[in-house]
C-alpha cells in the first residue's frame, strides 16, 4: 500500500529533467522554483532524480576544472578561473607565428589565444596539425563570435604534462559549403618538455 | 506501523503524541529538506544543519498543533526551510553554535550521492558538438549565467538553454549506454 506524500509511490506528475537541472542552476523563475520545491518536498522519486542531476553537475564542475578538456572558451572564464586561483598558462599567436611553449606542473590550464579576423566567416573550423601538417583533430563549427579579435581554445593540460617536446599546428579555417575553404590563420607552437621523466606519450 | 501513512495522517498522529509516527515523519523529511538545503546553501554540512534545525521546529509546531492542515504539512515545511535559510545567511556564527548545540543527533542517513565515471563522462563531453561543450564547460565551472554565455556565443539566453538542455540529454544518453 502507498499513500499520497509516503514518497514511496512513483511519480504521477515527474518534473522535466531540464527543470530539475535549471532548478541546481537557480536559472528557474521564482512562481516555477516554488512549485518544484513544494514538488520535491513530497516526492522522493524526483527527489531522486534530482540527486541524479547534481550528480551529474558536479561531475561536470570536477571535469570543467580538471583543464582536460579541448575546447574553446571565453575570456569570462579566464578570469573567473584567475579569480579562483587556478593557474592559467596561456599563449597568444597572431597568424603565422611560432610560439615557443612549455607547461610545469603547477599549471592548471592551457589555453591558446589566435587572432584572426573572423568578421566574415559564417562557420570555423580549427584543426590541429602535427609538424609534417597532418591533421590530427579537427575541432568542426568552433563557437566564434564574428566581432571578436581572437579564438580561445583550451588544450588538454593533462596531456601537454604528459608529452613529449613536439610541435602542434593549428589552422584556423573559414568554411563555406559552395566556396570552401579559406585559411584564416597559421599558428606554430613549439612545446618544449620541462617536467622531468619520460615524455612517453605522443599527442 | 506507520510506514505506508500519507505525510497529513502522520502529522495527525504526532498531534496525539505517537512517537513512532515522529520518527516516520523525521525519516521522510529528512532527505527532502537535506536537497533543499544543498540548493540553497551549496555545502552539504550546512544541508545537515538546515535539516536539525528544520526538523526540530517542524516537531515542535506538530506536537503542539500549531499545523492546523496536516494536509499542508510540506508547505510548512517548505516555509520553515525558507526562513530558515534565510537566518542562516544572515549569520555564519549562529550556525555554528546550531551545529554546536545539537550536533548531528536529527540527522538520519541520508540517501547515497550517486556516483559517476568521471572518465566516462570525460569521454562524452569530448564527445559533444563544439558548441554544446563550450556551453557545458562554461555553465559549469562556476555556474556561469545564461547571459554571460549567450553574449559569448552571440546568441540568446533561451538558445543557450536549448543548447545545454540537448547536450545534457546527449551526455545522460551516452553515461547510461556505457555504464
Amino acid at each position: 500500500m502507498t499513500a499520497a506524500g509516503s514518497g514511496h509511490a512513483g511519480c504521477s506528475s515527474p518534473i522535466d529533467e531540464a527543470a530539475l537541472m535549471d532548478y541546481w542552476l537557480a536559472i528557474l523563475p521564482s512562481a516555477d522554483e516554488e512549485a518544484v520545491e513544494e514538488h520535491l518536498l513530497t516526492c522522493d522519486d524526483c527527489g531522486d532524480r534530482l540527486r541524479d542531476a547534481i550528480a551529474l553537475a558536479e561531475g561536470l564542475k570536477k571535469l570543467a576544472r580538471s583543464g582536460s578538456l579541448h575546447v574553446v572558451v571565453s575570456d569570462e572564464y579566464l578570469k573567473q578561473a584567475a579569480r579562483t586561483g587556478q593557474r592559467v598558462r596561456e599563449y597568444a599567436a597572431p597568424p603565422g607565428t611560432s610560439v615557443q611553449c612549455t607547461v610545469t606542473l603547477d599549471d592548471d590550464l592551457l589555453v591558446a589565444r589566435l587572432a584572426a579576423d573572423l568578421s566574415e566567416a559564417a562557420r570555423v573550423d580549427l584543426s590541429w596539425c602535427d609538424a609534417q601538417g597532418v591533421e590530427l583533430l579537427r575541432m568542426t563549427d568552433i563557437p566564434v563570435r564574428n566581432d571578436a579579435p581572437t579564438v580561445l581554445c583550451q588544450q588538454s593540460i593533462t596531456m601537454a604534462k604528459a608529452s613529449p617536446s613536439n610541435t602542434l599546428i593549428a589552422r584556423l579555417v573559414a568554411v563555406d559549403p559552395e566556396k570552401g575553404e579559406r585559411l584564416l590563420g597559421e599558428y606554430a607552437f613549439h612545446h618544449t618538455r620541462t617536467i622531468p621523466g619520460p615524455g612517453a606519450l605522443d599527442v | 506501523m506507520t510506514v505506508g501513512l500519507s505525510d497529513a495522517d502522520l502529522a495527525l498522529r504526532i498531534g496525539h503524541g505517537d512517537r513512532e509516527a515522529e520518527a516516520e515523519v523525521c525519516r521522510r523529511m529528512a532527505p527532502r529538506i537535506h536537497l533543499y538545503g544543498l540548493r540553497h546553501l551549496r555545502s552539504a554540512p550546512a544541508a545537515d544543519d538546515l535539516v536539525q534545525q528544520v526538523l526540530l521546529a517542524m516537531l515542535e509546531a506538530l506536537r503542539s498543533g500549531r499545523v492546523r492542515d496536516p494536509n499542508k504539512l510540506a508547505h510548512f515545511v517548505l516555509g520553515t526551510c525558507r526562513m530558515t535559510v534565510a537566518g542562516l545567511r544572515r549569520s555564519a556564527r549562529r550556525q555554528e553554535r546550531l551545529l554546536a548545540e545539537f550536533g548531528s543527533a536529527l540527522v538520519p542517513d541520508q540517501p547515497t550521492a550517486p556516483r559517476l565515471d568521471d572518465a566516462q563522462l570525460a569521454r562524452c563531453v569530448q564527445a559533444l558538438s563544439e558548441r554544446e561543450r563550450s556551453v557545458v564547460v562554461l555553465t559549469f565551472y562556476d555556474e556561469q549565467t545564461a547571459a554571460e554565455t549567450a553574449a559569448f556565443l552571440d546568441t540568446s539566453e533561451s538558445n543557450v538553454r536549448v543548447i545545454r538542455h540537448r547536450a545534457l540529454r546527449q551526455l545522460r544518453i551516452c553515461m547510461e549506454a556505457t555504464s
